[in-house]
C-alpha cells in the first residue's frame, strides 16, 4: 500500500531583514504508511509544525514535494481536504463562541450535519461544556475542542500537533485510546507531532526524528529504540576498589570473545558500566572466576527519550544549556526508503554543533 | 454556498453584530425622540394669547415707540431724510415704520416653534444614516477579518477549505449582503420612525413622484458607498491582519490625511484644490454633482467651473475600493499563515 504521506526534499526559508536567512525545513523527507499512529519528533525550532503547516497548505515552501493519498498538495489540496483531520500548534478560536457553535459554524461550513457535532462533542468528552463560551475553556479543554473540530469530517488522516498538551493524565489516556481505537479499528492514519516521549512511546506504532529540518531517523518506535545503541549492564560491587579490577577482568576476557563483539567496560563514579556483553551470565561468571564478587547487576535498556537525546544531539550537559537551534546536523543525502521493520539513520555526526 | 451561510451564520452571532444593532437601533429611536420633542404643528391658541400679552407688556414700556406713534411729523426731521428714497419703507404705514425703527415685538417674536418637514428635512437625515449604518458596517466588516486573524480561527477555517479565494470570497460576501440588509434595514426604520414623528409632531409634506425621483437614488448610492465602505474595511483588515490597523488608517486619513492633501494643493496653488479631498467625491457621488469653483483668475469677474459627476465620483472611489480589494486578495493567496 503506497504511503498516505509523501514528503520529499523539502525545503522552507524565512528570510530575515540584516540577518542570514533561516532554513527552517532544509531538505525534509517523510513517509506514513496507513493505519498507523505516527510520531513526529523532534527539538523545539526542527520544523515539525513548519512541515505541517506546509503539508495543510498554510505556508508556501521553496521547495521539494509533497504527497497525501498520492495527491499532489498543496494544489490538490482542495481535493483530498475532506478526508483530512487537522490541528496544527495551539488550538485557537473564537472566545465568544460557545463549543458547540464553533463546531457547527466549522460543520456548516463543509456540509457536515449537526448530528457529527455532537458526536464529537462526547467522543472528546466536552459534551457538558458544549453550551459553555471557550473563553471560558482551560487549554485542555480547548485542545480536546481542536481534536473534536479534526474528527468532525470523519478523516481517513488525523494530523494533530501536540495533542496531549495541557491535557490531564486522564485526558492524555483517553486520547491515547482514542488515536489507537482511530487508528487500528476505524483505519485511520494518524501522525502525532509531540514532545511527550513516554506517550509517543506508548502511543505510536512507527514514528520520524528530525533535526534542523531534515530527517534523523524513521521507522517503527520498537525497532529505532532497539537498533539504536546497545543496551548496557550496571555492575556495583561491595567495595568501589574492586572497580578497576573488576574493569580489567571483563577486558582481559573479552579478548577471548573476538572483534565481532566488542565488550567495553567503564568505570562510572561508584559503578561499573558494561556494553556488549553476550548476556548478564556472562560479566557474573568472568567476575566470579576473577574472584570478585558483585552486589548488584541491573540492566539498563534505552527508552525512546534517551535515543531523542542522543539523536538530536540535545542531551543536557552538566553546566549547559542547549538552546534552540543546537541539535544534531543530518547529512543532506537522499535516505532509503523505509519498508516494515526498517530503519533509516542518517545522523553523520552524534551530538550538537557547539 | 455551505461556506458562505456558515459566514452569514458567523457575523449574525458575533457579539459585536448585536452591539452594533443595539447601537444602532438606539441611535434612531434617539434620533426620532429629539425631532418628536422639538417639533410641533404651530403654537395654541393659548400660546399665542400668552406671547401676543407680553409684546403688548414690552412694547408699552417701549417708550420711544410710543412718542413716535403720537408724533405724525417724528420722521420729517433732517434725520430720517434718508427714509424717502428707501424702496423698503415705501408702502409702510406710519406705526409700521415705528415698529420697525423701534422694534416693536410680536408674538412670534416671544414663541419659537419648530415644525419638522419630513419631505424637507429627512433626505438628508436619511442620508447621514445610511452613511453612518455604513461606517459601523465597515468597522463590523473589518472587525470579522481582523478578529479571524488574531483569533486563529483563519488558519482553522483554512485547515478545511484551504482554497483561499474561495474563503475570501465567502467572507467578503457574506459582510458585504449582512451590510446591504443592515443598511436596508436601518433605513427603512429611520424612514418609518421619521415619518412617524412628522406625522405626529409636524408635517409630512409632500412625497410626490419628483421626491421619490430625486431623491430614491440618493439612498440607493448611499447604500452602495456603504458596502463599498464594508468593502474597504475588511479589505484593509485583510492586509493588516488586525481591525485595529483597518480602523486606524481609515481614521487617520479621513481625519488627518485628507487634511494634508487638501492643504498641499491649496500650497501648490493648484486649481479645484477640493477635488484633492476624499469628501468632495463622496459628496458628488450621493448629490449626483457637485460644481467646484476657482476663483485663481482675478481679471474675470467669474470663476471657472469643474462638474464632477456621480459616474465620475463612482469610478474614483470604486476604483479605490477594487484596488485595496485586489491587494487584499493577492496578500492573502500568496501570505504564509502562522
Amino acid at each position: 500500500m503506497p504511503p498516505i504521506i509523501e514528503i520529499s526534499g523539502l525545503r522552507k526559508t524565512y528570510s530575515r531583514a540584516f540577518r542570514q536567512p533561516h532554513n527552517a525545513l532544509d531538505g525534509l523527507d517523510l513517509e506514513v504508511a496507513a493505519g498507523q499512529v505516527h510520531g513526529f519528533l523532534g527539538p523545539n525550532g526542527s520544523g515539525k509544525t513548519t512541515t505541517l503547516r506546509a503539508l495543510l497548505g498554510l505556508i508556501r515552501v521553496d521547495g521539494g514535494t509533497m504527497r497525501i493519498f498520492g495527491e499532489e498538495v498543496p494544489h490538490r489540496l482542495p481535493d483530498v481536504v475532506g478526508r483530512i483531520g487537522a490541528v496544527v500548534e495551539s488550538p485557537q478560536f473564537f472566545k465568544h463562541f460557545s463549543g458547540r457553535l464553533t463546531l457547527q459554524l466549522l460543520a456548516e461550513s463543509a456540509g457536515v450535519s449537526n448530528t457529527r457535532v455532537e458526536e464529537v462533542l462526547e467522543q472528546v468528552g466536552l459534551r457538558d461544556a458544549a453550551k459553555a463560551s471557550v473563553k471560558g475553556y482551560s487549554l485542555g479543554m480547548r485542545q480536546r475542542l481542536a481534536v473534536a473540530q479534526a474528527l468532525l469530517k470523519q478523516p481517513q488522516l488525523l494530523i494533530l500537533d501536540e495533542p496531549a498538551n495541557g491535557l490531564d493524565p486522564a485526558g492524555i489516556h483517553h486520547m491515547r485510546e482514542l488515536l489507537q481505537w482511530l487508528a487500528h479499528a476505524q483505519g485511520v492514519t494518524v501522525v502525532v507531532s509531540s514532545h511527550l516521549l513516554s506517550e509517543v512511546q506508548q502511543l505510536c506504532d512507527s514514528m520520524t526524528i528530525v533535526s534542523r529540518g531534515r530527517r534523523i531517523v524513521d521507522g517503527k518506535v520498537a525497532d529505532i529504540i532497539a537498533g539504536h545503541g546497545d543496551s548496557s549492564l550496571t555492575v556495583r560491587f561491595p567495595d568501589a576498589a574492586s572497580l578497576p579490577e573488576a574493569a580489567d577482568a571483563l577486558a582481559a576476557a573479552a579478548g577471548s570473545l573476538g572483534e565481532a563483539r566488542p565488550v567495553t567496560a567503564a568505570v562510572d563514579r561508584d559503578r561499573l558500566v558494561v556494553r556488549g556483553a553476550p548476556e548478564p551470565a556472562w560479566v557474573t561468571k568472568t567476575l566470579a572466576d576473577a574472584g570478585i564478587y558483585l552486589s548488584e547487576l541491573r540492566t539498563e535498556t534505552k527508552n525512546l527519550e534517551s535515543v531523542f537525546l542522543e539523536l538530536t544531539g540535545t542531551a543536557p550537559v552538566p553546566g549547559h544549556t542547549v538552546q534552540i537551534g543546537e541539535s544534531a546536523v543530518v547529512p543532506q543525502t537522499a535516505p532509503a526508503p523505509v519498508a516494515a521493520g526498517d530503519v533509516t539513520i542518517n545522523v553523520e555526526s552524534e551530538g550538537a554543533e557547539r | 454556498m455551505n461556506l458562505f451561510k456558515a459566514e452569514l451564520r458567523r457575523l449574525a452571532r458575533r457579539r459585536l453584530s448585536l452591539v452594533f444593532g443595539i447601537i444602532a437601533a438606539a441611535g434612531l429611536l434617539v434620533l426620532a425622540g429629539v425631532f418628536w420633542f422639538t417639533s410641533s404643528k404651530g403654537p395654541t391658541e393659548t400660546e399665542l394669547a400668552e406671547a401676543q400679552a407680553e409684546a403688548d407688556r414690552i412694547n408699552g414700556e417701549n417708550f420711544e415707540y410710543e412718542d413716535c406713534v403720537d408724533d405724525e411729523d417724528y420722521f420729517e426731521t433732517e434725520e430720517y431724510s434718508w427714509i424717502d428714497g428707501e424702496p423698503y419703507y415705501e408702502d409702510m404705514t406710519h406705526e409700521e415704520l415705528c415698529a420697525d425703527m423701534f422694534g416693536m415685538m410680536t408674538a412670534d417674536d416671544l414663541i419659537w416653534t419648530y415644525t419638522f418637514v419630513f419631505a424637507d428635512e429627512s433626505p438628508l437625515i436619511l442620508i447621514g444614516v445610511t452613511i453612518v449604518a455604513g461606517l459601523i458596517m465597515m468597522m463590523l466588516g473589518s472587525s470579522a477579518i481582523g478578529a479571524e486573524w488574531s483569533s486563529g480561527g483563519m488558519a482553522n477555517l483554512l485547515l478545511w477549505h484551504p482554497n483561499r479565494l474561495k474563503v475570501w470570497g465567502a467572507k467578503l460576501g457574506a459582510a458585504s449582503a449582512v451590510c446591504a440588509a443592515a443598511v436596508i434595514a436601518v433605513l427603512l426604520l429611520a424612514f418609518g420612525l421619521l415619518y412617524v414623528t412628522a406625522a405626529a409632531r409636524g408635517e409630512i409634506g409632500d412625497l410626490n413622484s419628483a421626491w421619490w425621483d430625486e431623491n430614491l437614488p440618493k439612498f440607493a448610492r448611499a447604500g452602495l458607498l456603504s458596502i463599498a465602505m464594508t468593502v474597504l474595511g475588511a479589505s484593509l483588515a485583510m492586509l493588516g491582519r488586525h481591525t485595529a490597523i483597518s480602523g486606524g488608517i481609515i481614521a487617520g486619513y479621513l481625519i488627518v490625511g485628507d487634511m494634508l492633501v487638501r492643504f498641499a494643493g491649496m500650497a501648490m496653488q493648484m486649481p479645484f484644490s477640493e477635488r484633492l479631498s476624499l469628501y468632495t467625491w463622496v459628496s458628488a457621488w450621493i448629490d449626483g454633482r457637485i460644481e467646484l469653483q476657482d476663483w485663481s483668475d482675478f481679471n474675470s469677474e467669474y470663476p471657472d467651473i469643474m462638474v464632477i459627476t456621480s459616474t465620475e465620483a463612482g469610478l474614483l472611489l470604486g476604483g479605490i475600493v477594487l484596488a485595496f480589494a485586489a491587494l487584499a486578495t493577492w496578500a492573502f493567496h500568496r501570505r504564509d499563515v502562522s
